[in-house]
C-alpha cells in the first residue's frame, strides 16, 4: 500500500492507494503554524484500521520551506559572493547581509583573479564576532571550477567550527550565478528547520511502527528520500502544484497535450502537459522574487478560485470566506456555479439568496447573473492558458533547427483537479475546443500524484579536452580526463551515465537508473588559428518525472 | 522605464566550414558569460525568440542570383529574421532599444548576391532598414558601422540613397579586408555626403575612436536627424582580435554604445571568441540597458597598455574636419549633379567574393532624376562555382521614387525581358513592395 500526503496552504490531503484504487482519502484544514500536526492527523486517519507495516511507501509534499522563505523566517545567513568582473555589485540584491570578495574564474574554469587574504581575514573576524552560524558562498563560474568556494569553505569551517557553509557549486552545475547564489542562500536559511522537521517525521513514523520508505516530493514532480532531502530543502518548494500536475498525469497516462487546472478556494493553478510530459519553468522556480536553480514545473497561479467573492462589479480576486451554500456571508464563484450548473452543493437556497442581493443591484435575475459569472471565470482562465501557450511557443531558441521547427501548441484536453473543478472545467474545455477530463479521483489527485510518482535525478557533465578537466553536477565534482586527445561524445555520455548510476545507487534509485535519458548533448570544436586545439562537451542525463513501477494506472 | 530587448541567436548548429572563424563555437563563451551573469533575468532586459525572414524580406534588398533560395541557408533566414523581430519590438514600443546578437553576419553583402563575401550572404541591417521603411513608414535612417572591417556591402546598398546616412569607422583599407572605405567614397551623385568613411590606422585606441564618435559621428547624427539609429555592431576592433589590428577595449565598446545610444544594434564580425566577445557583448548589453558597466573588463585588461600616439590623433583631427565638410556640403554637391545634362550616370564595378571565389562585373546606371534619388539598373555578370555563367539585369526602384522614375523602371523591366543577352531580369519595386524576376528564355516569371 502507498500513501501520498500533500500539505497545502489551505487543506492537507492524503490518500491510501493500492492496486489502482484509492482505499481511503482524507482532507483536513492545514494548521499553518504546525504543519507536522496536520500531516500526522491525516496520516493517522489514513492508518486507522490499517496494519502499519503493510505500508510500503509514503510520499510527503509540504509547504514548509515555501512558507519559511515567503514569510522571511529563514535562519540568519551571511551571503558571500565572488562575482569577479561584470555586473555591478548592487545588481545582486539577494540578501541584506552580503559580502563581496575578490577572486574569479572564467567560463573555461581558469583562475583570473586570486583570493585576497586580507579580505578573508576581515570576513572571518566578522563571522566570529557576529555569532552567525550560516554562510552561503557563491562564486561566478564555480560550476566550471569551484576552487575558490572550496578553499573559502575550508577556511571558514577551520576557524569557526560551528558555522555551516553551503556552496553554490554543490547545489547546481548550471550556468547562472545569481540563481545559484540565491539557491545556496535559501538552502542555508532553511536547512536547520527542514532537518528538525525531518527528525520529527522520522520519530513520529517510528512511533507508529511504520518501516516504509519515506520520500519527499520535489518541485520537478519527482521524489527524493527524506534523507537526501536533508541537504536540499529548497527542492521541496512548490511541490503542491507539482503533485497536482503529476496527479493529472497519473489519471490520464497518455501522450496528449493537456492543461491541468487545479481549482482551489482562492487560486487556480494551471500547468501544461505537452505530449505526456509536464512542462518545466525554463528559468527555474521563483522564490521570494528571486529566480533559483530549483527545477520546477511551469505553474501559473491565478487569483481566482471557488471562494472568490462576487460583488456587483463581478468576480473579485480575493476570498472573504466560504461560499454561501457552505455557510458563508457573501456569494462566491461556487454559489454561481451551484445555480448555473445546478450542482446541488450544500444549501442551494443560500446560494440563491446571496446571489439575489447582487442580482437586484444589477437589475438582473439570479440565473442570468450566475451564467455571466461562469462565463467570466472561464474567459479569465482561457486568457491565462493562452498566455501560457504563447510563452511556451516563444521560448528563446539557440539552434537553427529549433527555429525552423516552430513550436505550435494544440490543446487536446483540459484536466480538472480539485473539488471545484467539475464546475469550471467543462465550460473552459468548451471554450478551448478541447476535451474535458474530470475523474472521480480529481478532488484528491494531488495526494494521489504524490503517492505514485517516481524519484527524479539529473546529472550534467561539462568536459574540456584542452584543460583535460571535467565537472559533474550535482555535487560539484571535478576530475581529470584520462584520454583527452581521443575523448568523444560517447565518452562524455559514459562518464555522465556512470555518475548517475553511482549517485542513483547511493540514493536508492537502482530501479530507475536504466530509465535515464539524455536531455542535453552539446559538443564544440575549439579552433585557434585554423587548428583544432580541443573539444568542449556538455551532456545531461536524467531520470525524468514518471511513475513508480507498481503503478499501472487507476481503475476507472 | 522600458527594458532593453535582447535576441541571442548563436546558431550553434551552423558554420561556414569546421575551422572557419564563422563556426559554431563563435558565440559559445558569450553564451556562457551572459547566462552565468544572469543578465537575461534582470528587469532591465527582455529576451526575444528568433524569427524567420521571408523570401520577400530578402528580395526587398537583394537581387539573389538566380533566386533567393540559391543564396541562403535556413540559418540566414533566422539571422535576418531575428533582426526583424528586434526591429518590431522597438517599433511597437515593447522595449526602449534592442540588441540582436546573431550570426551569420551580413555587412559585406551587396545589392546583387552571387555568393558569400566576407563571411556574409545577405545583409541583415539592410533587410531590416527596408522592412522598417515598408512596415512602419520610417523615412530617415542612420547606420553606424562599428566593425573593424569597412561595411562595404551596406555602403554599396545605400550608396545612392539620400535618406540613409551610412557611417563606417574601420581599420584603414590599405591594411585590411575588404580594402575599401576611403574618404573619397562619399555617396552617389544624388546621395553625396550620406556615406561617411573614417579609415583609422592600425592600433587606434579607445581615445581615438571616442574622439571620432564625439566630434564627428554624434554631430552628424544631430544634423541628419534620423528617425532611427542602427549600430552595425562588429566587435573586431578589440585588441585581441585575430583578424585585425586595433586596440579597442570592452569598456570602449560599452561607452561607444552609451554615447551612440542606437535604437537597434546588430552583431556583425568579431572573432576573438574567448578573450573579447564575452566581455564586449556584456558591455554592449549593459550600456544599452543603462546598467553601470564600470565593473566590466577583460581578464587581461590593463588600462595603461594602450596609449594613442599624438601623430595618430593629428590624423584623426584631420579626418574629422574633412568628413564634417563632406557632409555639410552635400546638398550643394547634389544640386550641382542634378543639373548635369546626362540622363543616366554610368559606373563600372568589379566585385570579388573572397569566400566563394567569384568575380562579378557590374555596369551601374543611375537615373539623374530631377525630382528624386533616381532608380538604377545594374547589369551583372559572374560565373558561379557550379560553372554556370550568369548575365542578369537588375532594376531597382527605391521606396521614395518619383512617378516618372516608377514609370521608366517598370517600362525598362518589360523591354529588357526580350533581350537575350540576359539570363534573368529583375525588378525590385519597393514602391509597390513587389519583387519580380523573369527567366528570359522561358518567360517564366516569379513575383514575391
Amino acid at each position: 500500500m502507498l500513501i501520498g500526503i500533500d500539505v497545502g496552504g489551505t487543506y492537507t490531503d492524503g490518500v491510501l492507494f493500492s492496486q489502482g484504487v484509492i482505499l481511503k482519502s482524507v482532507k483536513k484544514p492545514t494548521e499553518e503554524e504546525n504543519l507536522k500536526n496536520s500531516l500526522l492527523q491525516v496520516l493517522d486517519e489514513l492508518l486507522a484500521d490499517q496494519d502499519a507495516p503493510r505500508i510500503k511507501r509514503i510520499v510527503l509534499s509540504t509547504t514548509l520551506v515555501t512558507n519559511l522563505l515567503a514569510t522571511r523566517r529563514g535562519e540568519k545567513t551571511a551571503l558571500v559572493l565572488l562575482p569577479g568582473y561584470g555586473l555591478p555589485h548592487d545588481s545582486y540584491d539577494i540578501s541584506g547581509e552580503t559580502f563581496f570578495l575578490k577572486g574569479a574564474v572564467d567560463f573555461r574554469g581558469r583562475e583570473i583573479e586570486k583570493l585576497d587574504e586580507d579580505e578573508i581575514k576581515a570576513l572571518l573576524n566578522w563571522i566570529k564576532s557576529s555569532g552567525i552560524s550560516r554562510v552561503a558562498l557563491a562564486s561566478k563560474f564555480a560550476n566550471r571550477n569551484n576552487v575558490h568556494e572550496q578553499t573559502l569553505r575550508q577556511m571558514i569551517t577551520r576557524e569557526c567550527e560551528a558555522v555551516h557553509v553551503s556552496i553554490s557549486s554543490e547545489i547546481s552545475g548550471k550556468l547562472n550565478f545569481p540563481r545559484r547564489a540565491a539557491t545556496a542562500y535559501f538552502t542555508a536559511m532553511t536547512i536547520t528547520a527542514w532537518n528538525s522537521f525531518a527528525d520529527e517525521i522520522e520519530a513520529a513514523l517510528g512511533d507508529r511502527g511504520i518501516t516504509a520508505e519515506v520520500q519527499v516530493l520535489k518541485a520537478d514532480g519527482g521524489t527524493m528520500s527524506l534523507t537526501a532531502s536533508r541537504s536540499k530543502p529548497c527542492e521541496t518548494v512548490f511541490s503542491g502544484p507539482a503533485a497536482s500536475t503529476m496527479g493529472g498525469s497519473a489519471l490520464t497516462r497518455d501522450e496528449l497535450n493537456s492543461v491541468v487546472v487545479d481549482v482551489g478556494g482562492t487560486t487556480t493553478d494551471l500547468s501544461l502537459i505537452i505530449a505526456g510530459e509536464p512542462l518545466y519553468a525554463s528559468r527555474g522556480a521563483m522564490i521570494d522574487n528571486h529566480l533559483t536553480q530549483v527545477n520546477s514545473f511551469a505553474v501559473r497561479s491565478i487569483p481566482l478560485g471557488g471562494d472568490s467573492l462576487i460583488t456587483s462589479e463581478g468576480v473579485q480576486p480575493y476570498r472573504e470566506g466560504p461560499a454561501a451554500c457552505f455557510g458563508g456571508d457573501k456569494p462566491t464563484v461556487t454559489d454561481a456555479f451551484n445555480i448555473h450548473l445546478d450542482l446541488q452543493l450544500g444549501d442551494v437556497s443560500a446560494s440563491q439568496n446571496k446571489l439575489n442581493e447582487i442580482a437586484q443591484q444589477l437589475q438582473a435575475d439570479v440565473r442570468e447573473l450566475s451564467g455571466r459569472i461562469t462565463e467570466q471565470v472561464s474567459q479569465q482562465l482561457f486568457a491565462a492558458v493562452n498566455e501560457m501557450f504563447r510563452q511556451w511557443e516563444n521560448e528563446p531558441a539557440y539552434k537553427v533547427w529549433e527555429v525552423i521547427n516552430q513550436r505550435k501548441f494544440r490543446l487536446d484536453r483540459v484536466i480538472g483537479i480539485g473539488a471545484a473543478a467539475p464546475a469550471v472545467v467543462p465550460g473552459l474545455a468548451r471554450l478551448m475546443q478541447a476535451e474535458s477530463f474530470i475523474h472521480r479521483y480529481s478532488p484528491v489527485a494531488n495526494a494521489l500524484g504524490a503517492a505514485v510518482v517516481r524519484p527524479t535525478l539529473a546529472v550534467i557533465l561539462h568536459a574540456d579536452t584542452q584543460s583535460k578537466q571535467y565537472n559533474l553536477d550535482p555535487g560539484g565534482i571535478s576530475g581529470a580526463l584520462d584520454k583527452p586527445r581521443n575523448f568523444q561524445l560517447a565518452d562524455a555520455k559514459e562518464i555522465a551515465r556512470k555518475h548517475l548510476q553511482k549517485l542513483g545507487t547511493e540514493l536508492g534509485l537502482e530501479d530507475y537508473v536504466d530509465d535515464a535519458d539524455f536531455f542535453l548533448e552539446e559538443q564544440f570544436n575549439m579552433i585557434r588559428g585554423w587548428d583544432r586545439t580541443g573539444k568542449l562537451f556538455e551532456v545531461g542525463l536524467q531520470i525524468s518525472p514518471g511513475f513508480i513501477k507498481e503503478f499501472k494506472g487507476v481503475t476507472i | 522605464m522600458k527594458p532593453t530587448g535582447i535576441l541571442f541567436f548563436p546558431a550553434f548548429d551552423w558554420a561556414i566550414s569546421p575551422t572557419h572563424p564563422e563556426r559554431e563555437e563563435r558565440l559559445l563563451y558569450t553564451r556562457d558569460q551572459i547566462f552565468e551573469e544572469g543578465i537575461m533575468d534582470l528587469p532591465q532586459i527582455r529576451e526575444y525568440k528568433p524569427g524567420l525572414a521571408s523570401l520577400k524580406d530578402i528580395a526587398r534588398v537583394h537581387f539573389c542570383i538566380p533566386d533567393v533560395e540559391a543564396q541562403i541557408t535556413e540559418a540566414h533566414l533566422v539571422s535576418s529574421g531575428s533582426a526583424l523581430v528586434m526591429a518590431d519590438a522597438v517599433m511597437k514600443g515593447e522595449v526602449k532599444n534592442g540588441f540582436a546578437i546573431i550570426r551569420p553576419p551580413g555587412h559585406h553583402s551587396m545589392t546583387v548576391a552571387h555568393g558569400n563575401r566576407g563571411f556574409c550572404n545577405i545583409n541583415n541591417e539592410a533587410i531590416m532598414v527596408e522592412y522598417l521603411r515598408q512596415q512602419y513608414g520610417i523615412k530617415r535612417v542612420a547606420i553606424v558601422d562599428t566593425d573593424v572591417h569597412h561595411g562595404d556591402g551596406t555602403q554599396e546598398i545605400f550608396y545612392h540613397d539620400p535618406e540613409v546616412l551610412f557611417i563606417s569607422f574601420h581599420q584603414d583599407g590599405r591594411t585590411l579586408y575588404p580594402g575599401s572605405g576611403f574618404m573619397e567614397e562619399a555617396g552617389g551623385p544624388l546621395a553625396y555626403g550620406t556615406t561617411i568613411n573614417i579609415p583609422l590606422l592600425p592600433r587606434t585606441t579607445d581615445s581615438g575612436i571616442h574622439y571620432v564618435l564625439d566630434n564627428l559621428v554624434m554631430p552628424l547624427l544631430e544634423e541628419f536627424k534620423p528617425d532611427i539609429v542602427i549600430n552595425s555592431a562588429g566587435q573586431d576592433n578589440h585588441y585581441s582580435d585575430p583578424l585585425a589590428n586595433m586596440s579597442f577595449t570592452a569598456q570602449g565598446y560599452a561607452r561607444l554604445n552609451e554615447t551612440l545610444a542606437p535604437d537597434i544594434a546588430v552583431l556583425e564580425g568579431g572573432y576573438s571568441v574567448e578573450s573579447a566577445l564575452p566581455y564586449i557583448n556584456m558591455g554592449i548589453i549593459m550600456a544599452m540597458a543603462g546598467i553601470d558597466y564600470s565593473n566590466l573588463r577583460e581578464p587581461d585588461y590593463n588600462p595603461s597598455r594602450f596609449k594613442e600616439s599624438s601623430s595618430n590623433m593629428e590624423r584623426i583631427y584631420r579626418i574629422v574636419d574633412t568628413q564634417l565638410q563632406t557632409f555639410r556640403q552635400r546638398e550643394e554637391v547634389i544640386e550641382k549633379n542634378r543639373r548635369s545634362p546626362e540622363m543616366f550616370r554610368t559606373s563600372y564595378e568589379s566585385i570579388f567574393y573572397d569566400t566563394d571565389y567569384i568575380n562579378e562585373n557590374q555596369r551601374n546606371e543611375l537615373r539623374l532624376c530631377p525630382a528624386c534619388g533616381g532608380f538604377r539598373i545594374i547589369n551583372s555578370s559572374a560565373q558561379h562555382p557550379s560553372g554556370k555563367q550568369y548575365n542578369v539585369a537588375c532594376i531597382q526602384l527605391p521606396i521614395y521614387a518619383c512617378e516618372n522614375c516608377q514609370d521608366q523602371a517598370r517600362e525598362a523591366y518589360k523591354t529588357m525581358q526580350s533581350n537575350p543577352a540576359y539570363n534573368l531580369v529583375y525588378l525590385q519595386d519597393r514602391v509597390r513592395d513587389e519583387y519580380k524576376s523573369i527567366i528570359t528564355r522561358s518567360g517564366e516569371e516569379r513575383i514575391l
